[in-house]
């Protein structure tokens, strides 16, 4: 059994109320932070404990909190971006669904470490149950003196404010959220200036996943320098998976980074092997932005080494032969999936969330959509699979927000990995219609993708 | 100045300028969609992309957006970059893919800046074989014409309609491909700046409602320089002119006047060039048209001006030459205003102040970049739309700069620097009679009638200067507020005072003159601009000459006097009984006007006058700069220039034939020697014997088709195009093909540009000045000693005859002309579009009135003119103060008044006297 940090209490019965998520050793860190420590011993704790951002960049969360402006005289802003919208990401959502004062607290002691007096939880529209959750857990913080004026009589003031997003996964986005959060449509800014200088109302703002800022909580609990040992290299602590797709036990499991992909999948703790007693063909293990990989390619590195659940295991071999840890979303295809339908949701789904404001990802993202449309259906031409990886080319990269790359670097990887999928839509009209192309052409990978 | 290389040439450029800006500015073409020189960049289209490299020896370099990317020294980019290029071409083939391929119907097209960028990037190949996406279109109103499927996402139309103009109704719907830019439900577009967007719109998507009525390509338009007609702002236009009639009026650049943008009534409001109302023919009374023939037309006249005494009334809507030359005909002596004695006092004074030197009257530029600006009375927004327009720049760009530069941000960086503003705001008050949109701009906006205003104004005189009288009844409510009115324009460097005649108070004008003269003693130079009733306004006021009364009351003391009217129609300025005393006196009266009106039913002699598309001429605006328009058309049947017939009648009066044929440069330069007001002004255009290379300038660009066929209905032959020999400017496409001097410019285009972006071709860098500086020439006295090199900053004239404060009476109103955008102008008003936009009459109340008198919204009450009563529906109007009544101006139904006297208010015809006891002010 790993060391589980976050979701350790999660099945305690009532700890979603404030009494027994206290009685459980709940908002100790809270009293630790704030009487015993300045908030820059805070921001040092959390860069010693080498946490990096939960959200899918990977950036290190104590390097972004020193990177805030601190300018005389102008407020500061933390915003937890819960707009968890990802297709295949659902890590946060159990977070705050079960365990809502774990997020609070760690709110608190983050807005102390940076000065923030107003702290906002960005949430997802469709999340459309969680705010009560929250606010009711705000409530009870408050209640309890963790929240208002003078907390524990330390002098620091903090409230947190519930703004519940309308639906729009751009709002992820950390500028389009501010802009939303501003009560404007959700357009993703130009960078520079950056939300630490110049963020929620031109005053700098922290902007962090929910998952980074509950796991300040045990960081503050157990210390950075403990919390740093958990994991390997430069994956420390824990992990949220939301695993689903073809599997025995879909489920948001906490992992500590030193798990192989493989035993992710296929052990009991976890996933317990793919449904049905299929064969693992593909997978995406960072949410569906990060690059498909076949199950030769998941299971072991292009070196033939392991491959790990951490985040340079992952993305070992770069992008032609690797993918990313993401945001934990971990979506498994077995065999009998389609990769070309595949790609075509995931491209319907971008394309659905562009928010239109720069060329290349309005024009190119609906483009994708409709050439995968036809391949999809047997309209296909083999050049549209070339025309199709020039237009995700020209995306990447060129455009304002990271949007683009997100819609094309799964179309990238299902053509880099599964060209001859594509081709057989387009050579077998009729065919790709009644069945699907299966495992192949995995003559080779399929050895490696049976369980060892 | 950083040197930068671009495709490793070194060149010059300007620090703090962006990459796009600066290529631009250097000849560099590079396509662009959402940069907008008036707008900045946000650097959303991705168009503009080139490569950067970190030094000489980075072979890979880095694509970005040219107009995100500071300019610094050292820097290398390059344009031709193989990947730049690819990318370029790559953008447009995505904006293709939805963009319909519609351009031989698209109206658009041939101006179309998305068609030039197409094909500058070239993209030919289509790859994209998918249905395009369709929209909805709206019903925008009687100007623009909406066709959202051809919307490439630019933003632009936002960000001008919302955020430079401040208009509410149009914005940005909906996602991804489907982002739509509209109004949330069909409708009339509130803003009076959205003909604007038909320019700023890169392609079709908002296109000239009017234009489409007798649509002509670009490319088959003979256009000409000319002047807006409509307003005493002088912006400056192009007229576009096919098979004789006016079609399309587009926005001509000029830095120091209206700079990318019009309002909406300068615009569209050229129908009546085209109108059936126009005179054509020279009429006599009680002679059939057809009789009238050159002969008997000069006997005639001949007959009514030998021997007679002539008087001259002159107009303030035609141009100083044809005023000059009735001042010729009838002698100086001779020569009055169209208008009531008051208003022409007004003027007067006006005119006197800007000519006298002491006064700095700030061009629209310069009022863009006050940083202060307070309006006493005059309600901009509807007299001077295009200043409105400018103080709200002004407010805007005040609070811009000042966030940019604690910020480090860079002026055209345009969404961070909005977001580094946040609400802050410049510094605007807005002291009117009436509500104003520019209150929402306005740190203190107040409703207050014109003597209390022009109180409050002496107040902030006093509060700057305490040596000038101080006014000790004033409460300290408004204490405070002037106090901190004084201060903001005591701590900006650049304040701006704006007043104007429309609300017929002398006290106004001395207030924000006395304003001035107190800033001057802490040695601030503020601007004071006051805005005038219309077009020529100022150049008829500069000619000093005495009021209508003045021309009534020597006819009625001396009967037999032959009456020469110049376009104006005298029964929309002065009160009916008195217009028909002067005409039933005079022995002879002749009309030159362009529209039958009610002055033309009273000539014995009517003389068909160009409109101002027909003619060439010069007219002076509120800060006295003259500037020339020149003819687009060539005038029909016997329409001639007003001061062509007038030059035609002092040939008669002479009794030497016809007369000569005088040019406009040789009346200007007549003028200048006749009256040293108007030094300078023969500079205005070069003389029409200016030739480039020997060859004129011609109207036409170099695709004019048709010319051939154009008139074979009439003839097979091909006529000879009409000769132009009062200006260089030729109706042909014949001619100097290069960029002609900034007053000649008959329109915008340059190889690979055919859409109005070409602009940055003839500007010395985008956004800045014309090549060889804008034309106009100033008249105002600071600009004469400017050009002498004798300015010194002399004192504005101080007035300590302060008007006792406003008090409301209980049995009369003090009454007040509203002026409306659309509807109050003469001319403009024949355009269907913009009287359906006019209000029908109505009388104003207050609030406080109207609850008093117990009328509600609607009700029909009377007010007296001229001892008659007219019945008309209640307006309430917010915010009015009591005592207070208004009318709207110019609109029909309504009798001409006495603007500014007090009138009485009844609630039905034969009622008793109402009082009002709710006057306590």
């Amino acid at each position: 059994m790993a060391r589980k940090l976050l979701l350790e209490k999660a099945n305690v019965p009532g700890i979603r109320g404030y009494e027994v998520y206290r009685r459980e050793g709940g908002y100790a860190s809270v009293e630790k932070a704030l009487k015993n420590m300045t908030p820059d011993q805070v921001t040092d704790e959390v860069k010693k404990s080498g946490l990096r951002g939960r959200g899918g960049a990977g950036f290190p969360t104590g390097m972004k909190w020193s990177f805030l402006a601190k300018p005389e005289g102008v407020p500061r802003y933390l915003v937890c971006n819960a707009d968890e919208s990802e297709p295949g990401t659902f890590k946060d959502r159990y977070l705050m669904e079960f365990l809502p004062h774990l997020l609070i607290e760690g709110l608190i002691v983050s807005s102390y470490a940076l000065g923030s007096k107003a702290t906002y939880i960005y949430i997802r529209g469709e999340y459309a149950w969680i705010p009560d959750i929250l606010e009711q857990a705000i409530a009870e913080a408050r209640a309890a003196g963790f929240l208002g004026k003078n907390i524990l009589g330390t002098g620091f003031d903090c409230e947190i404010y519930v703004h519940r997003g309308a639906g729009a996964y751009i709002c992820g986005e950390e500028t389009a959220l501010l802009e939303s959060l501003e009560g404007k449509r959700g357009n993703p800014r130009i960078k520079p200036p950056f939300p630490a200088v110049r963020g929620a109302w031109d005053c700098p703002t922290v902007v962090n996943n929910v998952e980074t800022l509950a796991a300040v909580v045990p960081i503050m609990n157990i210390g950075g320098e403990e919390y740093a040992k958990i994991g390997v290299g430069k994956s420390t602590g824990t992990k949220l998976i939301s695993a689903c797709g073809n599997i025995n036990k879909p489920g948001v499991y906490e992992i500590d980074m030193t798990i192989s992909v493989e035993e992710f999948i296929y052990s009991d703790e976890y996933c317990g092997g793919i449904a049905n007693g299929k064969r693992l063909k593909a997978c995406i293990p960072g949410g569906s932005s990060v690059p498909i990989l076949p199950a030769n390619l998941l299971l072991k590195t292009v070196k033939g080494e392991k491959r790990m659940m951490n985040y340079e295991s992952l993305s070992d071999g770069g992008f032609p032969k690797g993918s990313m840890m993401g945001s934990g979303g971990f979506i498994v295809l077995d065999e009998d999936q389609c990769v070309v339908k595949h790609t075509l949701t995931l491209a319907r789904f971008y394309r659905h969330e562009s928010c239109g404001q720069c060329s290349p990802c309005r024009e190119g993202t609906g483009w994708m959509e409709k050439i995968l449309k036809n391949i999809d259906t047997g309209k296909g031409k083999k050049s549209d699979i070339d025309l199709l990886w020039d237009i995700q080319r020209k995306i990447e990269g060129n455009t304002i927000c990271p949007l683009g790359d997100a819609a094309a670097w799964p179309v990238a990887a299902a053509i880099r990995h599964f060209r001859d999928e594509f081709e057989w839509h387009v050579d077998n009209p009729q065919e790709c219609l009644v069945r699907n192309y299966g495992l192949a052409h995995y003559a080779d990978p399929l050895e490696i993708a049976t369980p060892a | 100045m950083p040197t930068i290389y671009i495709d490793s040439k070194p060149y010059e450029a300007l620090a703090g300028k962006n990459l796009l800006e600066t290529c631009l500015g250097l000849g560099i073409d590079l396509p662009y969609f959402c940069w907008h020189p008036a707008l900045g960049s946000v650097g959303a289209c991705r168009q503009c992309a080139v490569k950067v490299f970190k030094d000489a020896q980075d072979g890979t370099g880095r694509l970005v957006m040219s107009c995100m990317e500071m300019v610094k020294e050292g820097m290398r980019a390059s344009v031709s970059d193989k990947d730049a290029v690819a990318f370029r071409a790559q953008v447009i083939e995505w904006l293709m893919t939805n963009h319909p391929h519609d351009c031989p119907v698209c109206d658009e097209g041939g101006s179309c800046h998305l068609q030039d960028m197409t094909v500058m990037t070239g993209h030919d190949y289509r790859r994209f074989r998918y249905k395009k996406r369709t929209y909805e279109n709206q019903n925008l109103g009687p100007f623009l014409h909406h066709e959202m499927n051809r919307c490439i996402q630019c933003y632009r139309c936002v960000r001008f309609y919302h955020d430079y103009a401040g208009g509410k109704d149009l914005g940005v719907f909906a996602a991804h491909n489907h982002v739509y830019f509209g109004r949330e439900t069909s409708g009339i577009l509130e803003s009076p700046f959205s003909g604007n967007l038909v320019e700023v719109c890169p392609t079709g998507v908002f296109t000239d409602k009017l234009l489409k009525e007798h649509y002509t390509r670009k490319w088959d338009l003979a256009s000409a320089p000319s002047i807006c007609q409509h307003c005493s702002l002088g912006c400056n236009i192009f007229t576009g002119e096919r098979y004789g009639r006016l079609r399309q009026i587009t926005n001509r650049y000029n830095s120091e006047v209206n700079g990318y943008f019009l309002c909406d009534k300068g615009r569209f409001g050229y129908a009546f060039v085209n109108d059936v109302n126009r005179v054509t023919r020279p009429l006599l009374r009680n002679q059939t048209i057809e009789a009238v023939d050159e002969a008997p037309l000069m006997k005639t006249l001949r007959e009514m001006l030998s021997g007679e005494e002539l008087i001259g009334i002159g107009s303030p809507r035609a141009s100083i030459e044809s005023n000059f030359s009735l001042i010729q005909l009838v002698g100086r002596d001779n020569f009055y205003q169209g208008l009531p004695e008051y208003p022409a006092y007004l003027s007067g004074k006006v005119a006197e102040l800007v000519q006298s030197g002491a006064l700095y009257v700030p061009s629209l530029k310069e009022i863009e970049a006050s940083d202060a600006v307070l309006v006493l009375g005059e309600d901009i927004w509807n007299t001077a739309p295009v200043m409105a327009l400018a103080v709200r720049q002004a407010v805007v760009r005040t609070a811009a700069a000042q966030a940019g530069k604690q910020s480090g941000l860079p002026a055209w960086h345009d969404l961070a620097v909005k977001e580094a503003t946040q609400e802050k705001k410049g510094f605007l008050a807005n002291l009117t009679v009436c509500p104003s949109p520019l209150d929402e701009e306005a740190a203190f906006s107040l409703r207050r009638a014109p003597d209390t205003i022009a109180r409050l104004g002496f107040a902030i005189a006093h509060a700057i200067d305490p040596s000038l009288p101080s006014l000790p009844d004033i409460s300290t409510a408004m204490r405070s507020i002037v106090n901190s009115i004084a201060g903001a324009l005591r701590s900006a460097q650049h304040p701006v005072i704006i007043s104007g005649v429309s609300c017929y108070n002398e006290g106004l004008i001395k207030a924000a003159c006395t304003i001035a003269a107190a800033l001057h003693t802490i040695g601030l130079r503020a601007g004071v601009a006051y805005v005038l009733p219309e077009c020529n306004s100022m150049g008829l006021a500069l000619l000093h000459a005495p009021s209508f009364d003045n021309a009534t009351a020597r006819v009625l003391s001396k009967p037999g006097v032959t009456a020469i009217i110049l376009e104006a129609d005298i029964y929309r300025t002065v009160a009916e009984k008195e217009a028909d005393a002067f005409f039933d006196a005079c022995k002879h009266i002749i009309v030159l006007d362009s529209m039958h009106n009610r002055t033309t039913q009273k000539a014995h002699a009517l003389l068909p006058a160009a409109a101002f598309a027909e003619t060439d001429g010069t007219i002076i605006n509120y800060e006295a700069r003259a500037q020339q328009y020149f003819q687009v058309l060539a005038p029909q049947q016997d329409i001639r220039a007003s001061w062509k017939w007038l030059g035609k009648l002092k040939g008669l009066r002479a009794a030497a034939g016809n007369g000569q044929q005088v040019h406009p440069d040789e009346i200007l330069q007549q003028l200048e020697q006749a009256l040293p007001a108007f030094k300078g002004i023969s500079r205005v255009a070069p003389s029409p014997d200016f030739r480039v290379h020997g060859q004129p300038i011609p109207r036409d660009p170099q695709r004019y088709s048709g010319r051939t066929a154009i008139l074979a209905n009439l003839t097979v032959s091909e006529p000879r195009p009409p000769q132009d020999t009062d200006s260089p400017l030729a109706f042909s496409m014949e001619g100097y093909p290069g960029i002609p001097p900034p007053a000649l410019i008959p329109f915008y285009w340059a190889p690979g540009w055919n859409s109005n972006q070409s602009v940055s071709k003839y500007q010395q860098e985008p956004g800045g000045a014309l090549r060889d500086g804008d034309p106009g020439v100033l008249l105002s006295g600071q600009a004469v000693l400017r050009l002498t090199g004798e300015e010194k900053p002399t004192a504005p004239p101080l007035f300590m005859d302060i008007p006792e404060a406003f008090e409301a009476r209980e049995d009369r109103w003090l009454l007040l002309p509203q002026v409306h955008l659309f509807g109050s102008d003469e001319l403009s008003s024949y355009t269907p579009g913009i009287r359906r936009l006019a209000p029908q009459p109505y009388i104003g109340l207050g609030e406080a009135d109207a609850t008093a008198l117990g009328v509600i919204e609607g009700d029909d009450i009377f007010v007296w003119l001229e001892g008659k009563a007219c019945s008309f529906p209640l307006a309430i109007r917010k915010g009015l103060c009591p005592g207070i009544t208004l009318l709207p101006m110019g609109i029909p139904g309504i009798p001409v008044p006495q603007w500014g006297s007090w009138v009485k208010i009844t609630l039905s015809e034969d009622a008793e006297e109402i009082r009002c006891p709710s006057k306590i002010f």
